[in-house]
């Protein structure tokens, strides 16, 4: 090309031209294809189809364990996309883009489709006669307490039917476990409020102040939370727009929308909490005595000095939380992932009792009247308890169902390893991920969108209105269409075949888990909204149709019993010279913990922040990088005690100068051809360190060191280059070179 | 210069290539050769006899009895075998007939019948049925065999159907063009919509 000096470009022209003449040439009749394609015809078509529109039918998103009501769109028996379902509390008709890509779950080409038997190192397809049979088989002579379930958040009945399965096994080993979970949260607001998911008002408050909460991004219920946050910020409430403030090491997506983002130092976000306090109390404001006697402590000047956070951004703060009433603080994952992660948490929710939140923005939630079906929440703890069975040989079948432990445990737990001590895994799954590539035996799913069940969320929204304190609800989940495998099965039907074989004369009535739904849901069809003398069928397609079941539920109560005593917050060390940067493992919104590594969609679109795509990457603050005498799109090694990966470095000022970023959820081994080595896995090499109360993994605990490797690459993302100018238009705005952005000085 | 002149003769040379083509298959409107190949489908349903007129022997059954989606919705729709059953089950009279035996055998078996797509446009384009039918039927009030058979020929006369017309982008826009009266009464005139994402997806 460049001998000839026919250049690219020139080439391209021709090119255009010449495809357009092609194109003229083709108007002829070559594109109407007559007798090519089948048109196939319904044998029958039940009276609400009609061919080319669209049916809908509404159920519950399982992308994620906030529980949104979805509506699917149906068109000739193929699910074609998910919408929000408007009557729904929780989402009000919206959806995040993680639940829009549940029907790339759903049609995923790396689906499991047969029972696999592992034999050494190869796997073989098997009936699921020989798969059940093989169950019974190896259970025969096991003891209860020697059989452990391990399973994600669950909820509803196909947890009720877990439950009678393992009282039919006289087994109590039931384990689970998020990798990315509110746990130090919930302990925390329980020990505060007496509730541990109170209902947060962002939409009554007048200032929230998130210490690392992404309420807007993948923390608890974010569609929820984005409704709350659109009202906050109407100028024509009559509590007039509201203000955020995010505190946080690693700027979030709710960070990115905050009026003011503060950079704290990783770690003393509860010191600056009690540094509020105090600022309040000098500020006029009254704070309890056994807060002042902790709070006094901390001096503006002392909080400035270990959080990083400037005198005179403390008494804003303090004057704007003294002045604009009532407001809401959160705590949120990047406060609790530490030793003194229940601490953090602890003072955070201090702000709210002296600030007098409780019972205003902080509201009391309701839970379902029917204990089996009420959500069993996940945390990290129950995995280090399964994780000790494991190695001391307790466990000798193991069943898993909707979680990924291989993955998201630390390297240093060798998980992998105790997991294979087990003489028998069977891992109930829809994709070979890595959980299932080291089981015994695989059982395929129906997807979300095949498949029955209930669901009751853990943070239970209410719509507006009288009773709302009361509200609890069960959302269905039902087939959208036919299965797209057909040797798939619903994790409900597995269960009730595996009950069968146990107790056969229990279950007889139940040819398959829809039956035994649609009788415990007629059986119960008074407390779940409907009369006494209603016809059945009639009551099951009306339930069925809304797709969410109202409940009266158990109203809670939220006091303001947040206390001081017992607090102790470390005074921050110096960092360790050999490995002198704080990790923080983030939580995208579409990536969240990775179980969706595999849909495209969430690959491909953007980070909101950084708007990389298909990759992981290292987000270091533009000064330290200067330090480092690293570029943007430099392959680094990021390195802590316990491990390290190679990544893109990210140069980016929405970071605290003494932490460096990475994403969770990239770098599987396995999972398909989307998820497969796409990335690096940051879960592998984070440090053993538990918060001291809860026992949870600390997730910020880690320090690493970063060393340039001497590769470089031209980072894939949707931004243009920073400062440059607009396709050689003139420039629209004054541009700032990204290392002379201090975002900490905004607003 | 010398890299324009290198273009030219490419550009030149391509369009000639091109257009040497687009001579052989340019497109007059509805001549014989418009008419698309026959097409085999798996049972040869006579038209004739279910749409031809009376003194045809035909049954003179409206169009949309059995295409009944056609005023409802973008496709005309195939009926399922549902419908076909309804009557035929209570026809005994053709019921031993091989066409009808190979109908009963598709129902035994609750299978589809694989039909051939007959009028099959490129998937970029949308056709809508429903604005057709509702204008042309409905609201003009023109007979539903003139109206169907502007696209589909005289359907009535034909045992399986069979392209009638070119159904090209020129042939659509070449009526797309005409004006025509708004409603059966009105003088007003109007003609069909010519913007491009109308009708190319």
């Amino acid at each position: 090309m460049t001998e000839n000096d026919f250049s690219r470009r020139d080439f391209l022209k021709v090119l255009g031209w010449g495809g357009t003449a092609v194109a003229l040439s083709g108007c002829g009749n070559t594109s109407i294809q007559d007798g090519q394609e089948t048109v196939t015809s319904y044998v029958t078509l039940p009276s609400y189809v009609t061919p080319s529109i669209s049916n809908y039918f509404n159920s519950t998103c399982a992308q994620c364990d906030a529980g949104c009501n979805i509506m699917g769109r149906v068109r000739e028996g193929r699910v074609l996309k998910a919408e929000g379902n408007p009557n729904s509390p929780i989402n009000r008709g919206r959806m995040c883009g993680l639940g829009l890509s549940g029907v790339q779950a759903h049609y995923n080409p790396d689906r499991v489709r047969e029972p696999l038997l592992r034999t050494g190192d190869k796997g073989e397809t098997i009936t699921w006669d020989k798969a059940l049979g093989l169950i019974n088989e190896k259970l025969n002579g096991t003891k209860g307490t020697e059989i452990a379930f391990v399973t994600g958040g669950m909820s509803g009945h196909v947890q009720a039917l877990l439950g009678n399965y393992m009282d039919e096994l006289g087994s109590k080993n039931h384990f689970s476990y998020e990798a990315i979970s509110p746990a130090v949260l919930r302990a925390a607001n329980k020990k505060a409020y007496g509730e541990s998911m109170p209902r947060y008002r962002i939409d009554k408050a007048r200032v929230v102040v998130s210490f690392g909460a992404d309420f807007l991004g993948a923390w608890v219920s974010p569609v929820h939370f984005s409704q709350q946050y659109a009202q906050f910020r109407k100028g024509s409430r009559p509590e007039g727009r509201g203000v955020l403030v995010q505190i946080e090491p690693k700027m979030t997506l709710t960070g990115a929308n905050a009026d003011r983002w503060i950079a704290v130092r990783p770690g003393t976000e509860g010191v600056l909490a009690l540094g509020i306090i105090n600022a309040l109390g000098k500020a006029g404001l009254s704070i309890p005595a056994d807060i002042a006697a902790v709070s006094h402590e901390y001096t503006t000047e002392r909080t400035s000095k270990e959080t990083d956070v400037s005198a005179e951004q403390i008494e804003k703060l303090a004057a704007l939380l003294k002045e604009r009433t009532p407001s809401l603080v959160l705590a949120g994952g990047a406060a609790e992932g530490y030793a003194h992660g229940s601490q953090n948490a602890a003072a955070i929710a201090l702000l709210n009792r002296v600030l007098g939140n409780v019972g205003k923005t902080l509201e009391a939630s309701a839970s379902v009247p029917f204990p089996q079906i009420a959500p069993t929440v996940g945390s990290r703890s129950s995995l280090i308890a399964l994780n000790d069975g494991l190695a001391a040989g307790k466990y000798k079948v193991v069943f898993s169902y909707g979680v990924n432990p291989v993955f998201s445990a630390p390297a240093s737990m060798k998980f992998k390893d105790n997991f294979a001590k087990a003489d028998f895994k069977v891992a109930f799954a829809q994709y070979m991920d890595e959980t299932a590539l080291a089981a015994d035996l695989i059982l395929p799913l129906d997807s979300a969108m095949e498949d029955w069940a209930t669901v009751v969320p853990e943070y239970m929204a209410a719509p507006e209105g009288a009773g709302s304190n009361a509200y609890a609800q069960m959302s269905f989940r039902q087939p959208m269409m036919e299965k797209v495998f057909p040797d798939t099965r619903g994790v409900g039907d597995i269960l009730l075949a595996l009950l069968k074989q146990r107790t056969a004369d229990k279950y007889k009535e139940f040819e398959d888990f829809y039956s035994y739904l649609r009788s415990a849901v007629l059986k119960n069809k008074v407390a779940l909204g409907g009369k006494a003398g209603d016809d059945d069928e009639v009551f099951w397609n009306e339930t069925l149709s809304k797709g969410i079941v109202p409940l009266k539920g158990i109203a809670g109560s939220v006091s303001a019993k947040a206390s001081a005593a017992g607090l102790k917050l470390p005074v921050p060390t110096d960092a360790d010279p050999s490995y002198p940067l704080r990790l923080i493992p983030a939580v995208s919104a579409s990536m969240r913990d990775g179980r969706n590594a595999n849909e495209p969609w969430l690959q491909e679109s953007p980070d909101p922040l950084t708007t990389i795509v298909w990759d992981s990457w290292v987000e270091i603050n533009p000064k330290t990088a200067a330090k480092l005498g690293i570029v943007e799109g430099d392959i680094v090694e990021v390195t802590s005690k316990s491990g390290s990966i190679k990544t893109q470095a990210y140069l980016f000022p929405g970071i605290h100068p003494d932490a460096v970023s990475v994403p969770v959820g990239y770098g599987h081994e396995a999972m398909g051809r989307y998820a497969r080595g796409v990335g690096a896995n940051v879960f592998g090499m984070l440090d053993s360190v538990f918060d001291k109360e809860t026992g949870e993994l600390a997730l910020n605990e880690t320090s690493v060191k970063i060393s340039k490797t001497g590769q470089r690459v031209i980072i894939v993302k949707e931004e243009g280059p920073v400062g440059g100018s607009q396709a050689g238009k003139p420039k629209i705005a004054v541009q700032v070179s990204a290392d002379k952005v201090d975002l900490s000085k905004e607003v | 210069m010398k890299c324009f002149l290198r273009s030219l003769t490419l550009l030149v040379g391509l369009f000639f290539y091109a257009s040497s083509h687009a001579t052989d298959a340019l497109p007059t409107l509805t001549t014989p050769d418009d008419v698309g190949p026959v097409v085999e489908q798996p049972i040869e349903f006579p038209h004739f006899r279910h749409a031809g007129d009376a003194k045809d022997g035909g049954m003179q059954i409206n169009c949309m009895y059995c295409h009944t989606y056609a005023r409802r919705s973008m496709v005309a729709g195939i009926p399922p075998i549902q419908k076909c059953i309804g009557c035929h089950q209570s026809i005994e009279s053709v019921r031993d007939k091989p066409r009808i035996q190979k109908l009963f055998e598709y129902w035994d078996a609750k299978k589809p019948i694989p039909w051939k797509k007959v009028h099959d446009l490129p998937d970029f384009v949308r056709f809508n049925h429903e604005r057709h039918i509702q204008r042309f039927y409905f609201q003009q009030d023109r007979p539903y065999q003139e109206v169907c058979g502007y696209c589909h020929g005289n359907v009535k006369a034909m045992t399986v159907a069979q392209r009638q017309k070119p159904i090209t982008m020129g042939w659509c826009a070449s009526c797309h063009q005409k004006d025509h009266p708004v409603s059966a009464n009105s003088s007003e005139t109007g003609h069909g919509p010519n913007d491009c994402f109308t009708c190319h997806k």
